[in-house]
């Protein structure tokens, strides 16, 4: 699969409020990679540290240790932020700027293309976020969905091999997520890694192919979506006819499967289905960042 | 350097958009119209009161662009955020403060090219002429601006807007007494401690009197090539000094 575009090791970070005031613990330690070519979302409750390290991955903020490789080399050059695209947490951008104004201060900032190459990227952009008919108009006057969409393509006008969205669905309506979650395939599609923060568990999950999750500043997953799902059994769900009624019933472990089956038989019922029943990732999710006792899956 | 003229151009075009500098340039107008009236009440000196007059209005407007608008270049860009995105892309801190500062000043020098145009049509009008001197003398502004620029986007790059302008505003007043404040504690009149404090401060804050030649218009005198040369150099001294003490402030900053 190729070095990972982005690898981060044992990465600390405490914030302190003031002077004299108490250090806060942000990061504790965190290490993980993201692969080329990855959807990977990274959750995590409130206050877990996803934008403190999406801010240190930039050097927005810098940590107090730990190391981060971008594309296989060590510190973060001009050449790995050309390769980068990047949508922070509730952007406001310049206000003052049109749509097309905005993406062409983003795109020369970050490439070195000629002037007419980079205007017809501009413009096939704007068509991919659904912003053409807004392009002469201030950002000033644009809704938070358009907003969004329009932030998505400044992380996208320099054609990167890796983005880093944070929350990029937060406050859209559902249309409006549903078009980012088409944005963030389709650029993966072409190649690009996408690692994204996000609270809507259900995007993430139909979304990612890998996971981070954090909880209060330490890693407490990372690995396959998948992998997570088929972590914590939930047992099966059988469906079952007798005597003409219509009956349900979970099992959690094989033996209690087999035993309701069993029992079903000897009663004379016909067994209509049995369903694995899959932890989605809100649940597993949950599990993992709110109950105290779960400190690592 | 490609960078540094990207963002220089995006600040330019930030603040011509925004109505605040507008309104800073109809003060500068009214200063100027100020100035023809109170010009006429002299029968004899008109146009030099006038010109004396309009300079000023350059002058203060200049030194209020550099302040106040000066004093939200860094600190908006922090507040709405547009500086995580810019700093992602492949721009070091350093670029990004030379470039906010140079759109700042390419605002302050268009600013004041239409006011002199102002004050040149008005002196002209009075009867006096138009020579090297006048230009001297908007070339001393300009300096004088770029050094406040310079000073207040050092307390902009780690503290709040309000508390700049204070700063700025400080310094500004500060270099322009040091001359006075320089010979006052040199007299036996003073403590030992003011002249502690003045000596502090005459060697710490720039001389901001260096590039008043205001005057030479007024009454045709010509500025000595020599002098115009070392405060130039003395301005680009500053600038550079307080440039890179700026970049060191705002090299690691945590934008929380």
């Amino acid at each position: 699969m190729g070095r990972p575009v982005l690898q981060i090791e044992n990465l600390k970070k405490t914030y302190r409020k003031g002077w004299g005031s108490k250090p806060v613990p942000a990061l504790k330690g965190v290490s993980f990679e993201i692969k080329p070519g990855t959807i990977t979302g990274f959750l995590g409750a409130n206050g877990a540290g996803k934008t403190s390290t999406i801010k240190c991955i930039f050097e927005l903020s810098f940590p107090d240790s730990g190391e981060i490789s971008y594309f296989g080399e060590k510190g973060l050059s001009s050449s790995a932020k050309k390769r980068i695209g990047f949508l922070p947490e509730r952007p406001y951008f310049y206000e003052h700027l049109t749509g097309r104004e905005f993406l062409r201060f983003y795109g020369q900032l970050s490439t070195s293309l000629k002037r007419s190459d980079l205007e017809a990227r501009i413009e096939k952009l704007l068509v991919r976020v659904g912003l053409s008919h807004a392009a002469s108009r201030p950002l000033r006057g644009y809704s938070k969905g358009m907003l969004q969409r329009i932030g998505i393509a400044q992380a996208l006008v320099h054609e990167p091999e890796f983005i880093i969205l944070d929350e990029p669905m937060t406050g859209l309506d559902p249309d409006g997520r549903l078009e980012v979650r088409e944005i963030i395939l389709e650029t993966a599609a072409r190649g690009t890694a996408v690692f994204f923060s996000s609270h809507l568990l259900p995007d993430a999950e139909q979304l990612c192919s890998h996971l981070v999750i954090l909880k209060k500043g330490e890693l407490v997953y990372r690995g396959e979506t998948k992998e997570l799902l088929g972590k914590v059994e939930r047992g099966f769900r059988v469906v079952w006819s007798e005597a003409g009624v219509q009956q349900t019933r979970d099992a959690v472990t094989s033996a209690e499967l087999q035993a309701l089956i069993d029992s079903v038989r000897a009663k004379r019922g016909d067994v209509l289905e049995v369903k694995p029943l899959r932890l989605t990732l809100e649940e597993a999710f949950a599990k993992i960042a709110f109950d105290p006792k779960a400190e690592r899956i | 350097m490609k960078s540094i003229v990207i963002i220089a151009t995006n600040t330019f075009r930030e603040i011509i958009r925004d109505r605040i500098l507008y309104g800073i340039v109809v003060f500068a107008l009214l200063l100027i119209g100020v100035s023809v009236a109170l010009g006429s009440l002299s029968f004899a000196e008109q146009a030099r009161i006038s010109a004396n007059f309009g300079f000023t209005g350059i002058q203060i407007s200049a030194s209020i662009l550099a302040i106040f608008i000066g004093s939200t270049l860094v600190a908006r860009e922090i507040e709405k955020q547009t500086i995580l995105t810019l700093l992602a892309r492949p721009v070091t801190r350093s670029q990004f403060l030379v470039g906010k500062f140079f759109g700042l000043v390419l605002v302050i020098v268009t600013v004041m090219a239409g006011l002199a145009v102002v004050v040149a049509a008005l002196v002209t009008t009075l009867g006096l002429s138009i020579g090297l001197p006048f230009f001297v003398a908007l070339y001393g502004i300009v300096l004088e601006a770029l050094l406040l620029i310079a000073v207040t986007l050092l307390f902009g790059s780690f503290s709040r807007p309000a508390m700049t302008v204070i700063f700025a505003t400080s310094i500004f007043l500060i270099g322009h007494w040091i001359g006075s404040l320089d010979a006052i504690s040199k007299t036996k009149l003073v403590s030992d401690s003011f002249k502690s404090v003045s000596r502090i401060l005459v060697n710490v804050v720039p001389d901001f009197e260096r590039f008043n030649w205001r005057s030479a218009p007024i009454y045709d005198t010509p500025v000595p090539a020599i002098e115009i040369l070392n405060s130039s150099l003395y301005a680009v001294g500053w600038l550079v000094f307080l440039l890179a003490l700026t970049s060191m402030v705002f090299r690691r900053r945590d934008f929380v």
